[in-house]
């Protein structure tokens, strides 16, 4: 039997052998793709196809409702996916021997990749520029005219000031660069400079510093005062949102997690329990909370808390701020602007705080369990009580995790929606409102398409900086093993 | 001698015992309580009757059903909770489809632009959903799909994560086995049918719940592409019951009562994987 051992020896061949299909072919499949998908676009740009008049367009076509850039981004998709594995069957066919089975392998995977790009280009990826495209004109229900930056200016205030702030901030992120260029931090922990630690350095840097911060409030005020002032507050709303969310979560679940490693009994049931809140539907758990926290008397949280001698709040009724609040219940007064966040911001951060420190808390237990034991045995012989061993070891190990769940919190602050849109009341006085709700209200109820992308595009930025911002300042403190 | 035996550290650890495990069990024990209360409270009031609503009462005087009946029929949730399942199960199968055939390609397949393509996937987990939310909603309007179930099922049907998930599990099998079967002839879709799926049933449950859940609980996107009953999910239909029924908290309970038991059901047959695919894969915010 001659053959068998040849046919084995050649499909293992295919197997090992990492070569794939030759660049120019697999440019001509792509190229070709995009092309014929810009063609489309074109085609269905012009009313060719679809439309009031194109082809399947008409009457009672059922693509009559498909014009504009949408259509075009649409018809651009359709192009790619189809296009893509027939090109490189067609390739498949014509070519010979190796070659042939790299491309069978390839149009197999185009097959396989079809229906899945097809979902994420056109809702997750092309939108983008949709999104862009509708920001960019008067846009309410249906098109209307182009009008350049304009929404973005209504928002962010007059021009000059966006750039002043923009300048501060670039000084700002500079000076934060060389300082980080010069001053390495050695191998004991402490900060040594590496050829710049005179006085002048410092005060360079430091006058750098207070200029460029400076600059930026200027700018960031001038903005303010120009801007949109619910988009202003909506993201001063979120930023406390974000603050107040983030660390109580962290602390509490921390702690949890920490009993629980200790492999107490019934630990399993506590860690069910814990983490009810997170898979429940949150339009259930937030109409639960929304009779919990009632400014009535007789509302739950407000009999436990006049049940410890503290009169009974409005809670998700209230917009006063909570610092505010609780100065009076101590007996003196504060201005409103070191008020903080309000008492119905105050009642959405603790319903925030019931759902994820379950899951918060699972993770953080992932994270201890990664922890080498033999390192809490080595402290221990060196004599460290149990405050010195959390406080060294677990502490510092468990930072990749914090880090991970600080990043995810401040993502999920950014884009809630769902909880604070059926616990916001009128009464509130619109002080829960975060730059998510604000979107939505612009888009369904006021139907400004093109004034909610904009903003929407605001907060993409804003996001996309914070999470550059903490990869940068902080994930380098963190120690991965 | 005797001395430093009597000195040894036994008895401090049993002091400390003493103090410690009791503390630890109350903080766990607050915790405990913390997290099932609303729920209590929940069902507590979803049997009330109006009188006693009205009265204040603390605990309902008897287990009565009517607030849910009542619920189920009149305020339409039987149609909510019939199209919420029919949306979830249809959203579930099209991601355990698609996601699956993404992921394997990604994971064992060799082609041309793998590279970029993984990133491109990769990219839509940036993107807020604020900013897809008005072109999806356009694209939707313009398939003519507004009140019916694709709107609602096919923009899920796909998802970043989930093809990062299956992807680093499909990743894991090793390349023997695949060898193996090609040697008996097998080719890409028949080793995945038989040998990945069945090899990653731990994945593809973690897949089904996130997937199941995040389709049940969604609220934001089905607000805006239902107008009408026909296929309004029950977070939708629960969400407009909460901003007309006013006064009557008794049946706003009842009806999150039907919106979560299923939730709670699912929860407590899988809860291990479940907390564990959780732990495992990290992510889901």
């Amino acid at each position: 039997m001659p053959s068998t051992p040849k046919r084995l020896h050649q499909r293992l061949q295919r197997v090992t052998v990492e070569e794939s299909v030759p660049l120019w072919q697999g440019l001509t499949v792509i190229l070709l793709s995009f092309l014929v998908g810009i063609i489309l676009a074109v085609l269905a740009w012009n009313g060719v196809i679809g439309g009031a008049h194109g082809f399947l367009g008409g009457e009672h076509g059922p693509l009559r409702k498909m014009s504009g850039l949408g259509a075009a981004l649409f018809f651009w998709i359709v192009g790619f996916i189809i296009v893509m594995p027939l090109a490189s069957y067609l390739f498949a066919t014509f070519s010979k021997g190796q070659r042939r089975k790299h491309w069978t392998e390839t149009f197999q995977a185009y097959l396989f990749l079809t229906p899945a790009f097809f979902i994420l280009l056109t809702f997750g990826i092309l939108p983008v520029i949709y999104a862009f495209y509708i920001s960019l004109h008067r846009w309410r229900v249906i098109p209307g005219p182009y009008v350049k930056f304009t929404n973005y200016v209504k928002i962010l205030g007059h021009p000059t000031s966006l750039l002043i702030f923009v300048g501060g901030a670039i000084l700002l992120i500079a000076t934060w660069l060389l300082w980080d260029s010069y001053v390495v931090p050695a191998p004991g922990g402490s900060t040594k400079t590496k050829s710049v630690s005179g006085l002048g350095w410092r005060i360079g840097y430091w006058s750098l510093i207070l200029a460029g911060l400076w600059i930026a409030v200027y700018g960031l005020l001038g903005m303010i005062h120009t801007g949109d002032d619910q988009v202003f507050n909506s993201f001063l709303h979120t930023i406390y949102y974000s603050i107040g969310t983030i660390p109580l979560q962290l602390a509490v679940s921390l702690i949890l997690a920490y009993i629980l490693f200790q492999g107490l009994k019934g630990q399993e049931l506590f860690r069910m329990l814990f983490f009810m809140p997170y898979i429940a539907p949150s339009v259930a758990t937030a109409a639960v909370f929304t009779t919990l926290f009632t400014p009535r008397p007789e509302g739950l949280v407000n009999r436990m808390i006049t049940f410890f001698g503290i009169p009974a709040q409005k809670w998700l009724f209230e917009a006063t701020p909570i610092n505010v609040i609780i100065a009076k219940l101590l007996g003196f007064h504060l201005p409103v602007w070191l008020g903080g966040p309000s008492m119905a911001m105050v009642s959405i951060i603790l319903y925030n705080t019931w759902v994820f420190f379950g899951y918060y808390t699972v993770i953080f237990l992932a994270g201890l369990g990664n922890i080498p034991e033999v390192l809490y045995e080595v402290a221990k012989l060196d004599g460290a009580n149990q405050w010195v061993l959390f406080r060294r070891i677990t502490v510092p190990l468990l930072s990749p995790t914090t880090f991970f769940l600080s990043m995810i919190g401040v993502i999920g602050t950014f884009k809630a929606f769902t909880h604070i849109y059926v616990m916001r009341v009128p009464s509130a006085l619109g002080t829960v409102d975060t730059v998510s709700i604000v979107i939505f209200d612009q888009f369904f109820n006021a139907t400004r398409y093109g004034y909610a992308s904009a903003i929407a595009f605001v907060l993409f930025a804003v996001i996309l900086f914070l999470t550059v911002l903490q990869n940068r300042v902080f994930g380098r403190k963190v120690f991965y093993g | 001698m005797t001395k430093t035996s009597t000195s040894s550290p036994r008895p401090r650890r049993l002091f400390r015992f003493n103090v410690t495990y009791p503390v630890m069990y109350l903080i766990l024990f607050i915790g405990g309580v913390a997290s099932l209360l609303p729920f209590l409270w929940m069902f507590s009031l979803s049997f009330m009757s109006v009188g006693e609503m009205m009265l204040r009462h603390v605990l309902p005087s008897h287990i009565d059903f009517s607030n849910y009946i009542e619920a189920w029929t009149n305020a339409n949730f039987s149609l909510y909770f019939r199209n919420s399942i029919i949306m979830s199960l249809v959203t579930v199968a099209g991601q355990l489809v698609f996601s699956t055939l993404a992921a394997y390609a990604f994971a064992r397949m060799k082609f041309f632009g793998k590279s970029v393509f993984f990133t491109l996937v990769l990219s839509t987990l940036m993107i807020p959903e604020s900013v897809t939310l008005i072109p999806n909603f356009l694209t939707v309007r313009a398939l003519g799909w507004i009140d019916k179930l694709p709107a609602l099922t096919v923009p899920f049907m796909a998802s970043a994560f989930n093809i990062f998930l299956l992807r680093q599990f499909f990743a894991q099998i090793p390349d023997e086995l695949y060898d193996a079967a090609l040697i008996d002839g097998a080719g890409h879709f028949l080793f995945l049918r038989t040998i990945v799926l069945p090899l990653s049933k731990a994945a593809l449950l973690t897949v089904t719940i996130f997937t199941f859940l995040g389709s049940w609980n969604a609220l934001q996107w089905p607000l805006i592409v239902t107008y009408k009953n026909t296929w309004r999910p029950i977070a939708v239909g629960l969400y407009s019951f909460i901003s007309e029924a006013g006064p009557e908290l008794q049946l706003m309970m009842a009806g999150a009562a039907i919106a979560l038991v299923p939730v709670l059901i699912i929860y407590f047959f899988v809860q291990k994987q479940f907390t564990e695919g959780i732990a495992t894969s990290g992510l889901k915010g």
